[in-house]
């Protein structure tokens, strides 16, 4: 009895201890970084093909860096969704235990460096002079710096102004419609698609315009970008202007409203798809692709790449999207939509650099920009997973599933974004022109980005790093601007503006106060 | 769970404590059972008493570098936040609505379920219900939520198509904030329901048959059957599921509200731990998170200890 009490305790014992080592062991004396004996980096990554597996185990990749710079690379995919990353990210943060480079959105950046948990890296940047040249410009730097300092390395991410208002020619060219150049000419459009039967089924199942809502805590606010078409006709186009007349939130501008009654009049009348408010964005796409509606705003990829139109095309072999121009509103203005500098920013936990371990992480991502791991990372090994057309760029070729873009390769290229940097190689890689399966036509969503980039954005360079309100602040003003349009509260001039003096008293003035100042002292307001 | 008569019984009980060597020959004598114990209770041990060290941090202002010993003590401030955040008293009137019509819905839903599938006399039906009850459990909220919108949406739901066939209008079931709490509150009950049933079926299989039988041949109907033996017998049940729930009366649901909600209804959906989730864990306010889940476990272990003496004075048992 007396044995098995003791083995009992032992066992309780050895189990309360085991959390004590659950964030791993330390490592007892610093690593040489050589071959034999490397030093560790354990690097969180943002996966470049989301719904693709984990690089596997014996990826040359590791084998390079281990013989070259004496580095031990542990890698570990992060979630793909933006708000699952931030709650990993801060959730190591707060456990102290965040690895020695990660990727990071910039408004946990911000907290983390609060925090003391970020390294400052002002001094790596000449120690990366390939990498630096590559991806590092003075925007990029600033984008990353907090109070004086570099708290991470920000390479260019999502290209910018790649989104258009598209409308569907095949149903302009039926119903004898021209091409809507104001906002009462897209909204004429918009009810025709709605109830002149466009695709000739004798079905009233279409609607004229399509979104679904998409925010973001900087530039993408409630309602969304997917309605930037028409708040750019009312110059309300993003949540901040930057402009020198109206700095500040875009919500104060009295043109704010107009936009909210020419919204709500579409959505009353039904020519906006109804379950624009309940849609998230697969259910979004999968809707334009089944031709539910005539208008709307796009990314050039979800558009024009190749798995993406082919279901439409597939339905609809004679049907046609075309990128149009921005619709311009009562006072003049016009915009397809704001566009910030988008980036990926990758951080050094102070934990690593207390460990000795930034000058490593400057080697390994120097090596990343040269013209070996550039290729490694970007589409594989030549000859396995890509080969190199006459043009120099790197193609499929005939390497089947092994091919960067199959269903074996594409795993190899996981940390791509680590190194790409929207140049031309990659983007005529990335876009291939093809001639589609069923009708025939010749796509390209290089063309396609081309085009929507050359029409008119409004410049909301900056939006990344303005202040975030609080829950509360953020909350009444999404709420409020939702019940306006779903008509839970009336939308007069009286309820609008008592919601701006409420919103005000709430804490939205010393937010937009915060984010003026913001403004001035980084050069932002032109 | 075991469930305590009061008054006599247990005094009855003290006075027939066994030694102390009495008891060391039992726990011998049953190893394997108190080997199979230490399981879960290691498990709650590590991960439910340990943490208990780290609430102290609804009390600091918790900086990760400096660990819960070294942050700054800054007393009840986390929790003046929570109480004097603009939402506070529409989010616990949230979480207790959904809290509290969950157990209305869900629980006589599945005390039903499951006096039909003990009454079933078809084993194959039987067996084919509950597998079918027992299924939307092991779907995700994000599975949930294509389903409810292929059902519900306005443009072309199912449910919307039915209304317009018979002239009536679309409603906006996720975005109306009429229709969305009873769209989570019966979407929850589809969900669980079969999983709920699932431990009165266990009560129910514990009743003696003889007493049936003797109701049978007294002539007594199905409906007085349950009424007088099956209720009464799975009662202790209920009063303890009852109790367990209202311990948790301020957890609403955050993968369900999270997954359904929209700026739309916010006004009915957003509940304590939503916000908790945009307050504390994606503005790394932890130590406000931490406090708000203090309050939330302080005030439901209040109701299951009001719960409990209430139930020992109404139905002399309870569950401790």
């Amino acid at each position: 009895m007396k044995r098995f009490k003791s083995i009992l305790l032992l066992t309780l014992a050895v189990l309360m201890a085991l959390p004590a080592f659950a964030s791993g062991s330390r490592e007892s004396k610093a690593a040489a970084g050589t071959p034999d004996d490397p030093v560790s980096i354990e690097l969180w990554f943002g996966a470049a093909v989301t719904e693709a597996g984990m690089i596997p185990e014996d990826w040359v990749g590791y084998d390079i860096v281990r013989e070259k710079l004496g580095i031990d690379l542990k890698l570990t995919m992060l979630p793909s969704n933006e708000s699952d990353q931030d709650v990993r990210i801060q959730a190591a943060g707060a456990a102290n235990s965040l690895p020695d480079l990660f990727m990071v959105r910039r408004p946990v950046l911000t907290n983390l460096v609060k925090q003391g948990l970020v390294a400052q890296v002002d001094g790596c940047f000449d120690k990366m002079p390939t990498r630096t040249a590559q991806q590092y410009d003075a925007n990029s730097i600033a984008h990353t710096t907090i109070d004086g300092h570099v708290y991470g390395f920000a390479s260019p991410g999502a290209i910018a102004k790649n989104e258009g208002l598209l409308i569907r020619k095949d149903w302009l060219d039926k119903l004898g419609l021209e091409v809507p150049t104001t906002i009462d000419e897209l909204i004429e459009v918009a009810r025709a698609f709605t109830f002149n039967d466009p695709d000739g089924n004798g079905r009233n199942d279409t609607y004229g315009y399509g979104a679904f809502v998409e925010t973001d805590a900087t530039l993408k606010s409630y309602p969304g970008s997917r309605l930037w078409p028409i708040m750019g006709a009312y110059g309300v186009e993003g949540l901040w202007c930057f402009d020198s007349e109206n700095a500040g939130l875009n919500i104060y501008k009295p043109a704010f409203y107009d936009f909210m009654v020419t919204l709500k009049a579409m959505c009353d009348e039904g020519i906006i798809d109804p379950n624009w408010l309940s849609y998230k964005k697969d259910d979004f796409r999968a809707a334009w692709k089944q031709g539910r509606f005539g208008i709307m705003y796009e990314q050039n990829a979800a558009y024009a790449a190749t798995a993406n139109y082919a279901p439409f095309d597939a339905n609809f072999p004679d049907g046609e999207w075309i990128i149009i121009d921005a619709v311009t509103g009562p006072e003049g203005h016009a915009a397809i939509g704001a566009y910030d500098m988008n980036y990926r920013i990758y951080a050094v936990s102070q934990k690593a650099a207390d460990a000795g371990k930034l000058d490593k992480i400057c080697e390994l991502l120097e090596w990343m920009s040269s013209d070996e791991g550039y290729y490694l990372l970007g589409w594989g090994q030549e000859g396995v997973n890509y080969v190199l057309d006459a043009d120099g760029i790197p193609v499929a070729g005939d390497l089947g599933d092994n091919a960067f873009t199959g269903p074996k390769g594409q795993v190899y290229t996981q940390l791509r974004n680590m190194v790409f940097y929207n140049g031309d190689v990659e983007l005529a890689s990335r876009y291939p022109t093809y001639v589609t399966e069923v009708s025939g036509k010749t796509m390209s969503a290089l063309t396609a980005l081309r085009e929507m980039q050359a029409k008119k954005w409004t410049s909301a360079i900056g939006s990344g790093t303005m202040p975030t309100p609080n829950a509360d602040v953020q909350r009444y003003y999404d709420q409020s601007l939702a019940e306006f349009l779903t008509g839970a509260k009336a939308l007069t001039p009286e309820n609008w503006q008592a919601f701006l003096d409420q919103f005000n008293a709430i804490g939205g003035a010393a937010w937009n106060e915060e984010g003026i100042a913001k403004m001035q002292a980084d050069g932002l307001i032109r | 769970m075991a469930i305590g008569k009061t008054g006599e019984g247990s005094a009855q009980t003290a006075v027939q404590r066994p030694s102390r060597s009495k008891l060391r020959r039992e726990i011998a004598r049953h190893r394997s059972v108190y080997l199979l114990a230490l399981i879960p209770l290691v498990y709650y041990i590590i991960f439910k008493y340990v943490p208990i060290w780290n609430a102290q941090i609804a009390f600091k202002d918790f900086m990760a570098v400096r660990g819960v010993l070294g942050s700054e003590w800054i007393g009840l401030e986390n929790f003046r936040t929570f109480v004097n955040s603009f939402y506070f008293w529409s989010l616990i009137r949230n979480t207790v609505m959904y809290s509290v019509g969950k157990l209305l819905i869900s629980l006589p839903l599945s005390i039903i379920l499951a006096i039909c599938i003990y009454e079933c006399t078809r084993p194959v039906l039987r067996k084919v219900v509950q597998t079918l009850a027992y299924l939307p459990h092991f779907l995700s909220w994000v599975i949930m939520y294509g389903i409810l919108l292929a059902l519900l949406a306005p443009g072309d739901g199912v449910v919307n198509d039915i209304i317009k066939l018979f002239g009536g209008n679309a409603v906006d079931f996720l975005s109306n904030v009429h229709t969305f709490p009873w769209v989570v509150l019966f979407s929850d009950a589809w969900k669980e329901m079969g999983w709920s049933a699932i431990i009165f079926i266990a009560a129910l299989m514990g009743i003696d048959v003889s007493l049936f039988e003797a109701a049978m041949v007294e002539g007594a109907s199905s409906w007085q059957r349950v009424r007088y033996i099956t209720l009464p017998a799975i009662l202790p049940v209920i009063v303890t599921v009852l109790i367990l729930k209202l311990g948790t009366i301020l957890d609403a649901g955050f993968n369900q509200i999270f997954m359904l909600y929209s700026p739309q209804v916010y006004s009915v959906g957003d509940i304590i731990d939503t916000w908790v989730y945009r307050q504390g864990l994606l503005e790394f306010e932890f130590g406000l998170a931490t406090a708000v889940g203090l309050f939330k476990g302080v005030f439901g272990m209040i109701l299951v200890l009001f719960a409990n003496w209430l139930s020992r004075k109404l139905t002399e048992s309870s569950l401790f």
